[in-house]
């Protein structure tokens, strides 16, 4: 097999508290009944750890709203993963924490909004800023990695600078700056949420110095929105190159929106061993390879590091998962990006719609 | 002691930073498992790591290096070990107190 899968990213559930307008979850979500138990979970975690993935990225909705994280960190470790836990914060307290560690949890990826506590919470659709703070400091009393995560848009890029000074007092040794990417409720928020071509152009410098500054002490990752950029980025590293993605109730996707693509059958780890999954599904191998490729991509000589960009953004724009990704500006349908750009720097209705909860 | 990066004196302990370890002893390849993924070691590199252990000084790791491997030429040692170990503080990988 050409491709190593290095990393798992498990959706152990899509119940989460917060209601974040921007969720990259998809718009129909998995219901507790249908979730994957613990058991299900420790072969699937064992059967990656056999196939050589290196990373488990528990996520979510918010893992922690299930009663077994622990086990489940337990079990990455007993299957030679590096546990990485993505929460909100929400449903930590100490004790918690302190059976996390014990489990062997390597590192925690919390969330931010916002630093200031009211738009915070608007975005989340709860009152959670107060509560994630407290846990930023339960965190850093511990000798554990620590990325904060904050997601950058229209209405909050202006604290852009708060938002490093805030990290670097944290105690994080990373943190994420990413603006929104439009799937999921994101898309569905997409001109409440895209920044102005003037934010970014004053938020690239305020990040390139920053960066700089706290050189040894502190990465930051800053990601941009792709609708600006030239070129589109190489999504997920490539389709079924890296990385897989397993849903609450099982279904195994090359990343996480794939389940929008239509025809693509999606294969259960309910029903399948994750190897076959991997090398010989039809659902990893349908974009896996050059061949589906139409030019301009086909003849291009980016094709090997940008992989023709996102197969699902290709279909959410222009209706065709195989077309080349429409952020890029070779692509024969840029037009349509062009016209959302324009629109969202227009005047448009800028409410949005909060992320629902499947019970 | 070479100096080469101007952060890591012979005095320093440098030690791994959190969410930072090895990967489990014995297995096909020697990885540092790191937030962002995973960086591949080569030759003595997963020793090197192993003695930064918190308790040794940088110049007592690598009198143990020099113990270890006597044949080879210590100031090579000396500079490709501190080489190595800088390009991880750099990263953010190794803590060094």
């Amino acid at each position: 097999m050409k491709y190593q899968p290095r990393a798992l990213i498990a959706e152990v559930t899509h119940r989460c508290p917060l209601h974040c307008v921007y969720c990259s979850n998809p718009l129909e979500m998995q219901r507790r009944s249908a979730e994957l138990s613990t058991e299900d979970w420790t072969s699937v975690l064992q059967q990656a750890g056999e196939m050589g993935v290196l990373q488990l990225h528990l996520t979510g909705g918010e893992p922690l709203a299930r009663r077994d994280t622990t086990e489940l960190v337990k079990a990455g470790r007993s299957a030679g993963l590096y546990v990485n836990l993505i929460t909100s914060g929400v449903g930590l307290d100490e004790a918690r924490l302190d059976a996390l560690v014990a489990a062997g949890l390597d590192h925690v990826q919390l969330s931010f909004q916002d630093t200031e506590e009211t738009t915070a919470n608007e975005f989340a659709g709860t009152r959670s800023h107060a509560v994630k703070l407290r846990v930023a400091e339960m965190i850093r009393q511990r000798r554990i990695g620590f990325t904060l995560n904050m997601v950058v848009h229209r209405r909050n890029l202006a604290h852009l600078e708060d938002m490093i000074a805030f990290a670097e007092a944290s105690g994080a040794q990373r943190v994420e700056i990413a603006n929104v990417q439009y799937y999921g409720w994101a898309l569905r928020n997409r001109d409440a949420l895209l920044p102005t071509r003037e934010q970014l152009d004053r938020s690239v410098p305020i990040l390139e110095a920053a960066q700089q500054r706290l050189q040894g002490r502190l990465r930051i990752e800053y990601v941009l929105p792709d609708y600006y950029a030239k070129y589109p980025k190489p999504c997920m590293n490539g389709w079924g190159h890296q990385q897989m993605l397993i849903d609450p109730a099982g279904r195994v996707l090359p990343c996480h929106a794939a389940a929008v693509i239509p025809g693509l059958d999606l294969p259960s780890a309910r029903e399948h061993e994750l190897r076959w999954i991997w090398e010989d599904s039809p659902a990893f191998n349908r974009f896996r390879d050059e061949s589906w490729m139409p030019e301009p991509c086909r003849s291009c000589d980016r094709r090997t590091r940008d992989f023709g960009g996102c197969r699902c953004q290709a279909f959410l724009l222009t209706g065709d998962a195989a077309a080349t990704d429409p952020v890029c500006t070779l692509a024969p349908k840029h037009a349509v990006i062009e016209e959302i750009l324009q629109r969202g720097n227009g005047s448009v209705n800028r409410e949005w719609v909060y992320r629902i909860d499947p019970s | 002691m070479s100096d080469l990066m101007g952060k890591l004196a012979p005095e320093n302990v440098p030690r791994l930073a959190p969410g930072c370890r090895l990967n489990t002893a014995g297995s096909p390849e020697d990885l540092l498992l790191i937030p962002e993924g995973a960086l591949r070691l080569k030759g003595p590199g997963r020793a090197i790591v192993e003695l930064c252990d918190g308790q040794r000084s940088l110049r007592q790791v690598v009198e143990e290096l020099h113990r270890r491997f006597p044949s080879e030429d210590a100031a090579r040692i000396e500079t490709e070990v501190v080489t190595f170990l800088a390009r991880l503080h750099d990263r953010g990988v190794l803590e060094a107190v």
